[in-house]
């Protein structure tokens, strides 16, 4: 990608990481400018409708969505460090559109140019000298709906395999459901403890230094069972974070 | 109106709102190409789900096997079986065997097959006056005769040889791949649960 | 059957303090995920056998009307008679009544959870009929008087100690302590039932409309010996399990008992077609189908249609992380797991069941493996969309979610909550409980932010 060339990215950082770990946000700037591309960030960005949608109330994720798609109607590509959102984004907002028509083809077209953060740098930029490094082991928890709605499995693990002194251990059930869920975590508190238990145990059978994913939710759940847990050593990590590294 | 007519009209009437059109278009699925040597694979699968497979070339040689079978396994000689195959020379082999329905204190059961499916090691067991159902279910031994010629590759094959011998299905088709089994106690597989504990097939020629 | 679903946290949360309980869920992934996966490495296209499965099912529904009645005719044919129940009630007393007119006395029957919907072993017992169940799993669920805890390994909730202690106590006989022989035993104690019932019952896996036949996949031979040996059989079914042709059922037969147990084929699969023919030696000379409504012909045509493609394979539940965690009693009805937070609030009442279809992640680990790609995570949220028209939510839920609409639809508002609510958190870092979250801070500590947002930190750096 050259400077004249270079696609108008649009970053959708997500609630979650606006709120509680914005680092993650400038992780994702710096592997996309890195990368290349010209990152637009639009100042208006709330969240994707995700909380709503998913509780059953559609009309304020559609609110949502046209407000998405007006903040980044002129952005090529939309990123989103977060498999989650992306998956509404690109899976879900069609479906709650699907009976509109004035709509539905401005929000199919969001839905066709947004993708997760490691899918995106896969696809089209070609990566070859990561930002980061990280000197130990890691390990790769398989967020929910990145794996099942995007298909993201194989990208983040190439990316990790290029990171300079990392090394890659796999967990067992990777693809397992670490109990996050969005409010599933406090409504149902209790099976969504039992199940993050179940996914710290994995992470611990591999002993790596780090444990990292590519939704924040997931990583609140996690890095809060192990610290509940006793386990204060086991970092918690975004990929985004790992591969991007401390900024100079 | 009774249920059965109020029932169909419910169908019927949410079918006119919304006869989905998404089941059109899908490809028909193709069933597996059969292997051009069916009786291995046959011999393959059906040993892999318990079953025990004995090859003889001729069907005269079933009563000697069968002698031989039981003498292994320490059983008396005598067994029920389909009325279809007692004209088999029994007594050479000194077997005492009879040609009926079986009862509860059947000890060994012998039974041809209507054919048998390679994709999956099963037999295909058709009810009828000369092979009544109950062989092959009460005793604790099932033995199955079957010519190798009659082993097809899926059970789409099996389905369209009953139409072209019989029309009609029968009042039962069974299939069978291997001894009765139950995982119910903590998931441990078990053999012997209901039906029985050994299935054994001749295989009759090449 | 009587439904508890509204206690389901108390029961998930009983179901996680009971080691036992927890040591059986722990077989799950050796015994059914990982079975599963490799009887599926076996097939050479399992995608497009999940597509044709699908499509067979829709078929079905699409003109089910016609099936039923192609089903209908060639059952009768057969020497069969069909009737139709609108309700389990009527299913009930369908039966209660052929068993009647035919002066039954013992009824066995194979496991089938249409008869658990309907409660119909209480019924007939009720009535008067010595009713046996001789599935393995559900003859121990009757001694113990308990429901199954999943639909095809219904006593997998129950370790082998526990059933030695029940069938030396039901039995009264020495104590076993070996699988194979309480499989043994039980086998003992149940074939004189098998040779002296007057009737019995089975479901029925799939019904072929060309033929006018009852389906059925079986392992143990009860299915067959109910099926077989009594003068009446009687099998009852939902309207939905009509397939079109034995070809189709073919196909299905390859999913099935893959994504039930991860066996290629199960031990017996039986066609069962009519009576006793002329000459026959053997079979039952009455035979009596009850196609069951009870709620399924209101989903065709609405988008919970998807639903009636289900055929009872399991893999929903054995391959969900809640089941995984709290095993099938917490559902409080007759189908667990992924397929019950559907068909419960459908079936038993939505009022009864507000938990259910919510006490999913989301993960989406059973539409991945569904064999009929049944949409379940979208038909969960559309009930969960129903409960809050209906208002079944609590109101400090449904307005949280106006609040947070409400809010996100306005930047400049959201971004001075999220600034205070970043602070705020900061602050009380470290805490082991918060007002609100207490159900996170039970098992978890509270996550601490950074204490600024992105957006004012992106701000301060790229000021305009």
């Amino acid at each position: 990608m050259n400077a004249a060339t270079a696609p108008r990215v649009g970053l959708f950082v997500t609630c979650l990481v606006d709120l509680m770990r914005p680092r993650i946000g400038f992780a994702a700037l710096r592997l996309l400018e890195t990368a290349g591309c010209r990152v637009v960030v639009p100042d208006a960005q709330t969240c994707c409708g995700q909380p709503g949608y998913n509780a059953g109330e559609f009309d304020s994720a559609r609110a949502l969505a046209l407000k998405l798609a007006d903040e980044f109607a002129d952005c090529e590509y939309v990123v989103v460090p977060s498999g989650s959102c992306a998956g509404m984004i690109r899976v879900h907002y069609p479906t709650l559109f699907a009976h509109d028509a004035i709509h539905r083809e401005r929000v199919a077209q969001l839905a066709a140019r947004t993708y997760e953060l490691t899918d995106f740098l896969v696809r089209f930029a070609n990566v070859t000298a990561l930002p980061g490094r990280f000197e130990g082991t890691l390990t790769y928890h398989d967020a929910c709906s990145g794996l099942r709605e995007l298909g993201i499995q194989r990208q983040p693990r190439a990316l990790l395999a290029k990171l300079p002194g990392a090394k890659l251990v796999e967990m067992p059930d990777a693809t397992t459901c670490c109990g996050f869920g969005g409010t599933f975590s406090n409504k149902y508190g209790e099976i969504s403890s039992a199940m993050a238990g179940r996914k710290c145990a994995a992470i611990g059978q591999t002993g790596a230094d780090a444990v990292v994913a590519g939704d924040l939710g997931c990583l609140l759940n996690i890095e809060g069972r192990l610290r509940r847990l006793g386990d204060d050593n086991t970092k918690v990590l975004h990929v985004a974070e790992v591969l991007a590294g401390e900024p100079e | 109106m009774s249920a059965r007519d109020r029932i169909l009209a419910r169908v019927a009437d949410a079918q006119t709102v919304n006869r989905h059109a998404y089941a059109d278009g899908q490809r028909r699925y193709q069933a597996p190409a059969p292997a051009s040597d069916l009786a291995p694979l046959f011999g393959e699968r059906a040993t892999r789900l318990g079953s025990e497979v004995l090859r003889v070339e001729d069907l005269l040689e079933v009563p000697a096997a069968v002698a031989r079978y039981l003498a292994t396994y320490r059983l008396a000689p005598r067994a029920v079986c389909w009325p279809e195959l007692i004209a088999l020379p029994w007594s050479r082999a000194r077997l005492e065997v009879e040609a009926r329905a079986a009862r509860d204190d059947d000890a060994v059961g012998l039974t041809g097959a209507f054919c048998a499916i390679a994709e999956t090691g099963t037999l295909m067991l058709l009810s009828g006056p000369q092979t009544p159902a109950t062989v092959s279910l009460l005793p604790d031994i099932h033995i199955a005769v079957l010519g190798a010629a009659n082993i097809v590759a899926t059970m789409e094959v099996a389905w369209a040889r009953v139409r072209a011998r019989h029309g009609a299905l029968p009042r039962a088709v069974n299939f069978v791949s291997g001894p009765s089994r139950t995982a119910d106690v903590e998931q441990t597989v078990t053999l012997g649960a209901h039906g029985p504990r050994a299935v054994s097939i001749i295989l009759v020629g090449n | 059957m009587q439904i508890t679903s509204a206690e389901f946290k108390r029961k998930a949360s009983a179901a996680l303090r009971d080691t036992q309980l927890q040591h059986a869920l722990g077989r799950m992934q050796s015994h059914f995920v990982d079975k599963r996966a490799a009887a599926m490495r076996e097939l050479p296209d399992v995608e497009a056998l999940r597509d044709a499965a699908t499509a067979i099912r829709a078929r079905a529904l699409r003109d089910l009307d016609q099936y039923l009645s192609q089903f209908e005719r060639a059952a009768t044919a057969a020497g069969a008679e069909v009737h139709w129940a609108e309700t389990a009630e009527d299913a009930n007393r369908i039966i209660t009544e052929i068993a009647r007119a035919q002066s039954v006395r013992k009824i066995v029957k194979s496991k089938s959870m249409v008869t658990e919907e309907c409660a119909l072993n209480e019924h007939l017992e009720r009535e008067g009929f010595e009713v046996v169940e001789t599935d393995l799993g559900e003859y121990i669920l009757q001694l113990a008087h308990e429901p199954p805890s999943h639909i095809v390994a219904p006593v997998m909730h129950k370790n082998k100690a526990e059933i030695a202690t029940l069938f030396e106590e039901k039995h009264r006989r020495p104590r076993l302590d070996d699988i194979a022989a309480l499989v043994g035993e039980a086998r003992e104690i149940l074939r004189p039932h098998f040779l002296t019932a007057d009737m019995g019952i089975s479901g029925a896996n799939f019904l072929i409309a060309e033929t006018g036949s009852v389906m059925l996949f079986t392992n143990e031979g009860n299915g067959r010996l109910a099926t077989t040996l009594p003068r009446v059989h009687v099998a009852i079914a939902g309207i939905e399990k009509v397939v079109p042709t034995l070809d189709d059922a073919a196909v299905l037969a390859r999913l099935l008992p893959r994504s039930a147990t991860g066996q290629s084929i199960t031990n017996y699969v039986s066609v069962l077609t009519g009576t006793r023919r002329d000459g026959d030696l053997d079979g039952p000379q009455h035979m009596h189908i009850v196609l069951l409504d009870n709620g399924r012909s209101r989903l065709l045509g609405t988008s919970m249609e998807p639903m009636l493609r289900c055929i009872r394979c399991g893999a929903c539940m054995n391959h969900c992380p809640v089941y995984q965690n709290i095993g099938g009693h917490a559902y409080g009805w007759v189908y667990p797991g992924p397929m019950g937070a559907v068909l419960t609030p459908l079936y038993a009442g939505i009022e009864k069941s507000v938990d259910l279809p919510n006490a999913s992640t989301f993960c989406g680990a059973c539409v991945a493996v569904c064999p009929v790609k049944i949409p379940l995570t979208d038909l969960m949220r559309e009930l969960r969309s129903r409960q809050l028209a209906q208002g079944l939510r609590s109101s400090a839920e449904r307005w949280g979610l106006r609040a947070w609409s409400w809010a996100a639809q306005r930047p400049n508002v959201y971004a001075w909550i999220a600034r205070a609510a970043a602070r705020l958190l900061r602050r009380l870092s470290g805490r082991r409980w918060l007002p609100g979250l207490s159900n996170w801070t039970g098992g978890r500590d509270v996550p601490t932010p950074e204490g600024r947002t992105f957006r004012e930190l992106y701000r301060d750096r790229h000021p305009k």
